[in-house]
């Protein structure tokens, strides 16, 4: 399957007969549990991880009373966009409005705020049926104080926390509200998407995001990506076939505009040298990887074709600049 | 919506729909349903409720058992499975498997298996299965489908992004056959949030009335069959003309007070699909029934169809079903087009006196007797989505 995107919009009929724009990856931003920034990569991010299986990114503090609900994969998207403002100096008043589009892609970052969720749910029920202690064993309550004293997942601390609040984050539980609070922060208005999956699914974002420029339907797109993973290490830890090691949480974020470059989507079997360099520079980021393979395609001086791909669930999706 | 030159959107055929929903296990209960104004809400039976302020909803009573569900304990596969089969019943994929796609929108995903993977005995499929893009998986594993599968995560309007990025991949080439829609289970997970939220009502949903009061959720899925139209006349229920997603960058889990952006995701529809406010016969719109949602809805549809608005039949099919999240737009997407075919527009249960402030022309009471051609459909969700489709039936 190789099609040229450009060719079936050059198709869209006589209504139109402006050939359709290429496009390019101005500006590109990673934060990674190793650091801000591709440099901050190992070389073999397995050896550096040292056995560790989640490697934690920082919880972003912003400042103003809205963030105060706010979830950490809310905030790693915040500081994501942030950083590729400021590394590219580009002022925030340059990407308010309709003009420009976002795409957001996770896997997994919705994970912590529902376990929380649910965990504080079934604390409140406990608390309700005669109190935490006689919880019943092997409710979710019991289970996840017992792993959070012998697997180091949902803290008591964290689960108290959650418990006494957890009703008011509900809309946090939602994939859209890290999109949601991106969008509100930079006053974004434009073009919307939210695709769920892993590094196949940021490949689809990117594509759906050139088909928005060649389409004239924004001036700019950001397709941004977050994983978190620390709060449900012992999920993930029971389901290590679906997901390789180490885990690395991570946000990235891409600025797309029109260029010169065709874009090419496809379903490639084998993984491009950038998907096999990101994963072992930076580990399993899930949707941030592509991201992060064209940062360093960028590093590299890539100015030309670039080609990324992405995996998930048995599924490979590329797309090639060109 | 400010932005270069735009390129008008090839029209998509959607040759098939199959749905479950609570007013039946098939597209036809649906229909039949809707245009008798069966009420699918009921007390939910399939999880503890008491505890709650409302235990109420669109809940499946029956789901016709399935020799490849018996093993899948989640909820909104099982759905999706359902609604397959009664795709399969009415439509054949004819295409290599890797030029199949699958494009679903959903709300909550595989949510409650996250419940079942927390518990003690919580085994690594339950871990799996919680990922919200599972289902998506599971249906393109039961149709053999090995081409893109995409989850949409737009909330309440993810069934409409999906028909619209189902769309784009028949447009690119990308596949042969898109299977797309949404769909969404009840669970105690999303029933506990929205009680806790104060957002679903004690009475009756009652969208567009002066004495609306809330939501109440329901559980469904629906899917279609698109392919490219090739305007070789073959049956199909119609085409999908233009569709936009917007983000009202404005509040978490309230809609943007001016509707900005479903005023944009609505103008940019129209657009794409090359059609005026003058070409627009009939409105499906989200109404939720919520007092907020409803007011700003009917706005934005007054603004952006101009002197047409007060002509154009609108309805919602949410006081029926109850709001099925990730499947409601697909739902209404499928609604618009059997309007076409059997030229009748069902009625907005609930709504006995319109509110003076959502003054559209609503189809109160009774089903109307109209064959619309072009139909538009909007919805909205959290996070501030936003999406339009504008939709063609076939002509009969």
């Amino acid at each position: 399957m190789t099609v040229s995107l450009e060719s079936r919009s050059a198709a869209a009929g006589p209504a139109n007969p402006t050939p359709p724009m290429g496009t390019t990856v101005e500006a590109v931003a990673v934060l990674t549990g190793w650091g801000h920034g591709i440099r901050a990569l190992p070389a073999d991010a397995a050896r550096a991880a040292a056995g560790r299986a989640v490697i934690p990114l920082f919880r972003p503090v912003l400042e103003g009373e809205r963030f105060r609900r706010a979830t950490r994969e809310c905030l790693l998207g915040v500081a994501a966009v942030d950083a590729l403002l400021r590394e590219s100096d580009i002022a925030r008043d340059m990407i308010r409005g309709s003009a420009t589009a976002l795409i957001y892609v996770t896997g997994a970052a919705y994970g912590a705020s529902n376990q929380a969720f649910i965990v504080a749910e079934s604390m409140r029920q406990a608390r309700t049926e005669g109190g935490l202690s006689e919880t019943r064993p092997g409710s979710v309550v019991a289970e996840s104080m017992r792993q959070a004293r012998t697997e180091g997942g949902l803290t008591e601390k964290r689960a108290g926390s959650v418990a006494s609040s957890g009703t008011l984050h509900f809309p946090y539980t939602a994939p859209s509200a890290m999109a949601g609070e991106v969008a509100i922060e930079f006053g974004l208005t434009g073009p919307y998407g939210i695709l769920i999956g892993g590094a196949a699914a940021t490949i689809d974002a990117l594509w759906q995001a050139t088909r928005l420029l060649a389409g004239g339907r924004c001036e700019r797109a950001l397709v941004l990506a977050v994983e978190t993973f620390e709060e449900c290490a012992a999920l993930y830890a029971r389901g290590r076939w679906l997901v390789r090691r180490p885990l690395v949480e991570a946000a990235a974020c891409a600025l797309l505009v029109p260029g010169a470059l065709r874009a090419r989507y496809d379903a490639p079997r084998t993984p491009s040298t950038l998907e096999t360099l990101a994963r072992v520079r930076a580990g399993e980021t899930l949707a941030c990887a592509p991201l992060i393979a064209l940062a360093l395609a960028r590093d590299g001086g890539a100015a030309g074709s670039v080609s990324v791909t992405g995996e998930w669930r048995g599924r490979r999706a590329g797309l090639h600049w060109q | 919506m400010s932005g270069g030159t735009r390129l008008r959107a090839e029209p998509v055929a959607l040759i098939a729909a199959g749905a479950v929903t609570p007013l039946g296990a098939d597209l036809d209960a649906f229909w039949s349903g809707l245009v008798t104004g069966s009420d699918g809400i009921s007390m939910i039976e399939r999880f503890p409720v008491d505890d709650l302020r409302v235990g109420r909803g669109g809940e499946i009573k029956k789901l016709r058992p399935l020799p490849y569900t018996r093993h899948t304990g989640c909820r909104a596969t099982q759905l999706l499975l359902a609604a397959a089969q009664d795709l399969l019943a009415r439509a054949v994929i004819s295409a290599v498997p890797e030029r199949v796609a699958v494009v679903l929108g959903t709300a909550l995903g595989g949510v409650e298996q996250l419940e079942r993977a927390l518990a003690r005995g919580g085994r690594p499929r339950h871990a799996a299965g919680a990922l919200y893009d599972s289902p998506a998986h599971a249906l393109a594993h039961r149709l053999g489908a090995r081409g893109p599968v995409l989850t949409v995560g737009t909330a309440c309007a993810a069934g409409a992004t999906a028909l619209g990025i189902g769309a784009d991949l028949l447009r690119a080439d990308a596949a042969d056959v898109v299977i797309a829609g949404g769909y969404d289970g009840l669970c105690r997970f999303v029933m506990r949030g929205f009680d806790a939220l104060r957002s679903l009502t004690r009475e009756r949903v009652r969208p567009f009335d002066r004495r609306r009061s809330g939501l109440l959720l329901g559980e469904a899925a629906a899917l279609v069959l698109m392919t490219r139209d090739d305007g070789k006349g073959g049956p199909k229920l119609g085409r999908l003309l233009g569709h936009a997603s917007a983000s009202d960058g404005s509040h978490i889990a309230a809609p943007d007070p001016n509707g900005r952006g479903l005023e944009f995701a609505v103008r940019a529809a129209l657009d794409e699909a090359a059609v005026t406010p003058a070409d627009v016969d009939f409105v499906s719109a989200h109404g939720t029934g919520t007092p907020l949602n409803d007011r700003i809805e009917a706005e934005v549809l007054r603004r952006t169809l101009g002197r047409r608005a007060s002509a154009i039949p609108v309805n919602s099919i949410k006081g029926a079903l109850g709001h099925s999240m990730g499947a409601a737009a697909a739902l209404e997407a499928i609604m618009c087009l059997l309007a076409s075919r059997e030229g009748v527009v069902p009625h907005t249960l609930g709504l006995e006196e319109p509110d003076p402030a959502c003054d559209l022309d609503h189809v109160v009471g009774s089903p109307r007797a109209t064959r619309p051609r072009v139909s538009l459909s909007t919805s909205l969700g959290f996070g501030g989505c936003n999406a339009a489709l504008v939709l063609e039936g076939a002509e009969t």
